[in-house]
């Protein structure tokens, strides 16, 4: 067995233009990767466990990078970076939320370069695919994390159909959560995606956690005024807290009336593979003040219909307290 | 306390500032003219014999120099571990090596060679090997003793229920190839108040030092340089040599600087050795280095155990009797011994006035294990902490009194001889540590506050911290230079310089005009000990003061000589050798090394003591005539168990709702006789923390048991602690007393300031759960939120190499 | 795209039946070896540690490899090449980067600095380096040149840090010795607050 690490032959483009880079990707179609901050490209490639014939490096275009502020909201360019995002004092004052959420990925050197559009376009972060093995999610025809002995302590809850891998994103909850828009372009022509149905489950597509085709890219995403400056709750809970991905994650807003619930959104990571809505949760929220009596009444609703596996039937009280800890007061 | 001019005090190792420039070399910062480069192809299964390798394809592949297999290299015997093989025992084992002029193209000249492998049976778990029609990880047996009597394969089963009775916590009834005990057990636990049994596991994990493993080598008119990544200088010198099928005055090992060992580089690695191979069947310089995932495979890994423990506790505390069976996980190369290291660790720290081990080896096909930092000595301080607080809780005690109703002192006897200590300062180590931690306030403060918990612990830490009999060799030069020759690897602890100032110290001279020399067998480095086991500090100090006092001695006959009058007239200071009557009267060290250099014989080092190594012999010949040389070997008075000990103490917020907790307060206290370098004492209680906080509770091998395929082939996968999982500062300080064998009263720390930390941290996180013990390490998040939560653990009681 | 790597063949084929005879014969992909004879390295010029340095690049060619290979600058080392460590931190335009995870074709124009660079020209050490000397920073070393990078990057955006700015802004940077308190020491005092 060949252990790899260094970069393999691929060809680079380095477009200086939108048109040029859509014509780049009409023209490789599947075989042409994108490219952001490369922190989810180099080690498929240097794994020769993707081979893409064309990398297409979209940081020159200038288009797609930035925060600027919209009629309705923001649209943020999507190789706009983290470590922007971050500090952005718009999205610090009126969308906390996915700020808070961006902190908490990888490492600040990830932060740095790591694009919003690269963070929530990765893959899946199962051991076993990112092992190279020729599971569902390859192309295969088995599924080695949901075998009698998978190991599959980080694995999905919910929503499981071959492949049991989780949506690793950060910033997909809080995207989810606040209702945002996906820009996609392609040579012919412009979608305008909801976050919600931007990331798809392996039941729609067992290759892509993503709705985007080959010969569109992600050029940028829209957040709405509507939850701007709402009650805002993040929190991740991983192994480490650098580099180490969501065991389980909760991005949730709220609007509020006084002390009373009036809508919210919640949106759990790591438990399905996309970000997961509560909306039994959700439903159950309106109305209710943020108290310990809330969170232990909605907190029973978070994971209904819950599959554990073999090793992740942890993250079910794990979700549970996450919901408790957002309706604390 | 002594007042010395350069023990107990920090300086500049001179190696740090090529640390901190990017100077430093390592192991793969090499290049030579010609060198080519190698990449490795290992066994994509767990267990099998290759019956065909075709590389037919590379013969006309552009770029491509040459391939290196199993029959290029010498063959070895099941089940040690072969530079490459045929028969490769676990995903990972090397199986060829492909050289090419770059990386890429090496790369890719792998996906292009055939190899056929027939599948054998293969285990991840020993258990599932243990019980009756379980596969063996080798086909020669399951097990494997290693003893003074002899060794071997053994094939042990145990019944269904055998394992089930164990799995359930019950003491084993299966066969074990393995005893020893001292006292009478029995009556011990007769004679106990409280007694209890507990089971136990703590999984093995990778070591993972930052340099994987990277070697280069090219032959010179016979003779093999070896550009590697050592722990060791000259201790690996002999196992290269024959590694390498060549005589030891033909190898020449350059390893200036080593990014890591933890145990998992002391002697000279099989792999080391493969590019001197390359080189000579290619007729150039070759290096190999390997990839982050094969320094996983091939990197070496802590033992795992899987054991049970009964102990017997007196009314005041003391413990009456213990008895200790451990499964270790050998892996495929039958590398461990941890087992007995943690039984004699239970008779060293806690004392029992009678006790039993029983082992059992069990080979798996699993990454290759090596002793790393307290082979033993930590995994069972890890078990033991919440056990001694379980037996304070049921004996109503302080959990701090029970450690010090049973702490090791300079009288205690030890091990299954119950031999004596050179010197054991256990309680006041632990008094130190809970004075400065404030143990009474933190231990009676309130412990919940919302979803929120403090836990509180004590960690103790030990493993043997010496040896003897090794060589010291120093030389001045006409120019009044002191040359410092140390032949201990430079890892990072820095003692590869702080004990040739015991040198320093003897001769009563500058720093700034001592010289060292090391990392480079060139630079005629005398016989060493292995820089690992904690046993340089106390080694290497003994053999530069037997070489200083050479000198001094040597000095002192040779201005005799040549002023008048005796020896002992004389004295030495200020670089000077001068008559004690008539202080004026006297020599430079430089004018005495000129000297030495006409007077010749033992003076110049044109002849030295019979009893010193060939190598040293070897270094001597080569700086012979070039000054004064002072050179011996250790035969200073030893005996008795060389203790190195540490206490810490360790306070946490436990969250209930996540699992996750904050160290809030770390105090770590160092046993280990005089402090020679502050700093790097320092340094190493620190590291040992971050060790001891990586395996309590974040670090762990996971192997799919249906095709022994590794989870954690990677720094992401494998839970190395980062900068945000340890407290922002970690507080340290040392006991500070004498050990009096030897001569400057050091005794080395690496190991138990590693064992005390992650005692501490699984006895705080117990505490933290109002005593529960998970009775396994690592306690991950998942455990202690199923905990909190009712609900059951996910793997079966007793598993190993899971999540 | 051939995602059908010869690993991957060999494990599955291993998995799917216990008792496997398998082989490599056949299932390795050709094409990437014509692509790699396809390479072509492009002669560019890159601003590193304040001076310009021309050197032949490939289109896929990280700058870890560019430094260490081609400008034989190992002071920025290679630990896991996969952005999980930070042995191989540099800045680019003052913001910390994985050398092992940025193409060299992407800082074309843009400033590189590394650990070679941090010393000024008549020998005075940076501050950060002196510091870590003080303090003991490192122990095995090989991470060092990372973390000096990565407090670096820190004191040029915040000249004076608390701990736990510098505990964040060091995180990405793995020491396997453990020393992360003695390199805050160093961080602290480099800033003049010790």
């Amino acid at each position: 067995m060949p252990s790899y690490d260094v970069m393999p032959d691929v060809p680079l483009f380095q477009p200086a233009e939108i048109g040029d880079a859509l014509n780049l990707v009409e023209q490789f179609g599947k075989g042409g990767w994108v490219l952001g901050g490369g922190q989810d490209t180099y080690g498929w490639l240097k794994d020769r466990a993707k081979q893409p014939t064309a990398l297409i490096d979209l940081n020159g275009i200038e288009a797609l990078h930035g925060i600027r502020q919209t009629d309705d909201g923001l649209e943020i360019g999507a190789t706009t970076t983290l470590r922007e995002i971050i500090a952005n004092p718009l999205i610090k004052r009126d969308y906390e939320l996915l700020a808070s959420a961006a902190s908490r990925v990888a490492s600040p050197q990830i932060r740095n370069v790591g694009t919003l559009g690269g963070n929530v376009g990765q893959d899946a972060r199962c051991w076993y695919y990112r092992r190279g093995l020729a599971c569902y999610r390859a192309g295969g025809n088995l599924c080695y994390a949901d075998s009698p002995q998978g190991m599959n302590r980080e694995h999905a809850l919910f929503d499981a159909s071959r492949c049991v891998a989780v949506s690793p994103s950060d910033t997909a909850t809080a995207l989810v959560a606040l209702q945002a828009t996906m820009i996609a372009r392609s040579v012919n022509g412009r979608r305008e995606i909801a976050a919600e149905d931007f990331f798809v489950g392996p039941a729609t597509h067992i290759t892509n956690m993503t709705s985007l085709e080959p010969d569109e890219i992600l050029t940028a995403v829209r957040i709405p005024s509507h939850w701007a400056g709402s009650r805002f709750y993040f929190e991740k809970v991983a192994d480490r807290d650098v580099w180490d991905f969501a065991l389980v994650s909760i991005a949730v807003v709220m609007t509020m009336d006084g002390d009373t619930i009036t809508n919210s959104r919640f949106v759990c990571g790591g438990v399905a593979c996309t970000p997961y809505r509560l909306h039994d949760v959700e439903n159950a929220a309106r109305g209710r003040t943020l108290s310990d009596e809330s969170g232990d009444a909605l907190a029973a609703l978070a994971s209904q219909g819950a599959k554990p596996l073999n090793y992740n039937h942890f993250k079910i009280p794990l979700m549970e307290n996450l919901v408790r800890r957002a309706m604390r007061g | 306390m002594t007042d010395y001019k350069h023990i107990g005090k920090d300086f500049v190792p001179p190696d740090i500032l090529g640390k901190v420039t990017g100077k430093a070399k390592y192991a793969e910062d090499f290049r030579v003219d010609g060198m080519v480069f190698a990449r490795l192809y290992t066994s994509p299964i767990a267990h099998g014999k290759v019956t065909h390798i075709d590389t037919s394809a590379l013969d006309t592949m552009e770029g491509v120099i040459g391939v290196l297999t199993a029959d290029d290299v010498p063959a070895v015997e099941a089940p040690n571990a072969a530079i490459l093989t045929n028969s490769p025992a676990y995903i990972g084992d090397p199986i060829l090596a492909v050289a090419a002029v770059d990386e890429l193209t090496a790369e890719e000249a792998m996906t292009r060679i055939k190899v056929t492998i027939e599948a054998l049976p293969f285990a991840v778990d020993p258990l599932d090997s243990l019980i009756e029609g379980g596969p063996d990880a080798r086909e020669e047996g399951n097990i494997f003793v290693r003893s003074r009597e002899g060794s071997g394969f053994r094939t042990v089963k145990w019944s269904q229920q055998q394992v089930d009775e164990f799995r359930a916590g019950k003491e084993p009834t299966g066969e074990f190839t393995d005893e020893w005990s001292y006292g009478d057990v029995e009556g011990g636990f007769a004679n106990a108040e409280v007694i209890f049994e507990a089971p136990f596991v703590t999984t093995g994990y990778a070591h993972m030092s930052m340099e994987a493993r990277t070697a280069m080598a090219y032959w010179q008119n016979g003779t093999c340089y070896v550009y590697g990544s050592a722990q060791s200088q000259s201790f690996w010198m002999p196992g290269l040599a024959r590694l390498l099928g060549v005589e030891m005055s033909k190898v020449v090992l350059i390893s200036e600087n080593t990014g890591g060992g933890f145990g998992s580089k002391i002697g000279a690695y099989p792999i080391a050795a493969l590019p001197g191979y390359f080189s000579k069947k290619l007729g150039r310089p070759v290096q190999l280095r390997i990839t982050r995932e094969q320094e996983y495979y091939i990197g070496s890994a802590r033992v795992g155990f899987q054991g049970w423990i009964k102990m017997g506790f007196a009314r005041n505390g003391r413990m009456t009797a213990a008895d200790v069976f451990i499964i270790e996980d050998i892996g495929p190369n039958a590398t461990g011994g941890d087992g007995s290291s943690a039984g004699g660790a239970v008779s060293l720290v806690y004392d029992p006035a009678a006790m039993r081990f029983r082992g059992l080896p069990v080979l798996t096909n699993t990454t290759p294990r090596g002793a790393q930092r307290g082979p033993g000595q930590n995994q069972i301080a890890a078990v033991m902490a919440p056990l001694m607080d379980r037996a304070a809780r049921e004996l109503h005690m302080d959990p701090l009194e029970i450690r010090k109703i049973n702490a090791v002192n300079s009288d205690t006897t030890v091990y299954a001889e119950q031999l004596p200590v050179t010197s054991a300062y256990m309680t006041e180590a632990l008094e130190k540590g809970a004075d400065m931690f404030d143990w009474d306030t933190k231990y009676n403060q309130p412990r919940r506050n919302g979803n929120k918990v403090i836990g509180v612990g004590i960690g103790q830490g030990y493993h043997s911290a010496g040896t003897k009999g090794f060589d010291g060799l120093i030389r001045i030069t006409p120019d009044g230079k002191i040359h410092l020759h140390s032949g201990i690897g430079n890892l990072g602890t820095y003692s590869y310089a702080s004990t040739t100032r015991a040198a320093a110290e003897v001769l009563k001279c500058e720093w700034e005009d001592c010289v060292i020399h090391h990392g480079n067998t060139e630079a005629n480095l005398p016989w060493s000990s292995y820089q690992a086991g904690s046993v340089s500090t106390f080694t290497h100090t003994r053999a530069n003061y037997v070489a200083a006092m050479d000198a001094v001695d040597k000095m002192k006959a040779i201005t005799a000589e040549t002023l008048g009058g005796v020896a002992d007239d004389y004295d030495i200071d200020g670089e000077r050798v001068f008559n004690i009557s008539s202080p004026a009267q006297g020599m430079t060290y430089a004018a005495v090394a000129a000297r030495a250099i006409q007077l010749g014989g033992a003076y110049s080092g044109a002849s030295y003591p019979d009893d010193i190594h060939e190598i040293t012999q070897r270094a001597v010949q080569n700086i012979a005539g070039t000054g004064l040389i002072g050179v011996a070997k250790d035969k200073l008075a030893q005996e008795g168990v060389i203790p190195g000990l540490a206490a810490a103490f360790v306070e946490i917020e436990l969250d209930l709702e996540t699992g996750k907790y904050d160290i809030l307060d770390y105090v770590g206290i160092a046993e280990c006789g005089t402090v020679m370098h502050p700093q790097g004492l320092a340094g190493q209680m620190k590291g040992g923390a971050v060790w001891g906080m990586g395996m309590a509770g974040l670090e762990r091998h996971v192997y799919d048991p249906q095709n022994g395929l590794p989870a954690n082939v990677g720094y992401h996968q494998c839970g190395i602690p980062t900068y945000l999982d340890v407290p922002a500062v970690i507080r340290t300080s040392a006991v500070d007393l004498p050990d009096p064998q030897n001569p400057f009263g050091a005794r080395g720390i690496g190991e138990p300031a590693m064992g005390c930390s992650v005692a501490a941290l699984t006895s705080a996180i117990s505490d933290a759960l109002g005593g529960h013990t998970f009775g396994r390490t690592p306690v991950s998040r998942d455990m202690i939120v199923n905990h909190i939560a009712g609900k059951p653990q996910s793997f079966k009681p007793q598993q190993t190499n899971n999540f | 795209m051939n995602p059908n790597l010869s690993r991957r063949h060999f494990i599955k084929a291993v998995i799917a039946s216990s008792v496997a005879a398998a082989s490599h014969a056949g299932i390795q992909s050709a094409s990437a070896v014509e692509r790699h004879r396809g390479a072509v390295e492009r002669l560019i010029s890159l601003n590193i540690n304040g001076r310009t340095r021309r050197v032949d690049v490939l289109p896929q060619e990280t700058l870890a490899h560019t430094l260490r290979y081609k400008l034989g600058m190992t002071g920025t080392k290679i630990g896991c090449n996969r952005g999980e460590c930070g042995a191989c931190t540099v800045l680019i335009n003052d913001i910390a980067h994985y050398a092992c995870s940025t193409l060299t074709h992407s800082v074309r124009a843009r400033a590189v600095l590394t650990i070679e660079g941090l010393q000024s020209t008549d020998g005075t050490l940076h501050p950060v380096q002196q510091a870590f000397i003080d303090e003991l920073g490192p122990q095995c070393g090989f991470c060092t040149p990372g973390q000096a990078m990565s407090a670096v990057a820190l004191l040029k955006e915040n000249p004076k840090p608390s701990r736990e700015e510098a505990r964040q802004a060091l995180s990405g940077n793995i020491c396997r010795c453990g020393a992360y308190d003695h390199y805050l020491n160093g961080v602290m005092r480099a800033s003049g607050q010790s």
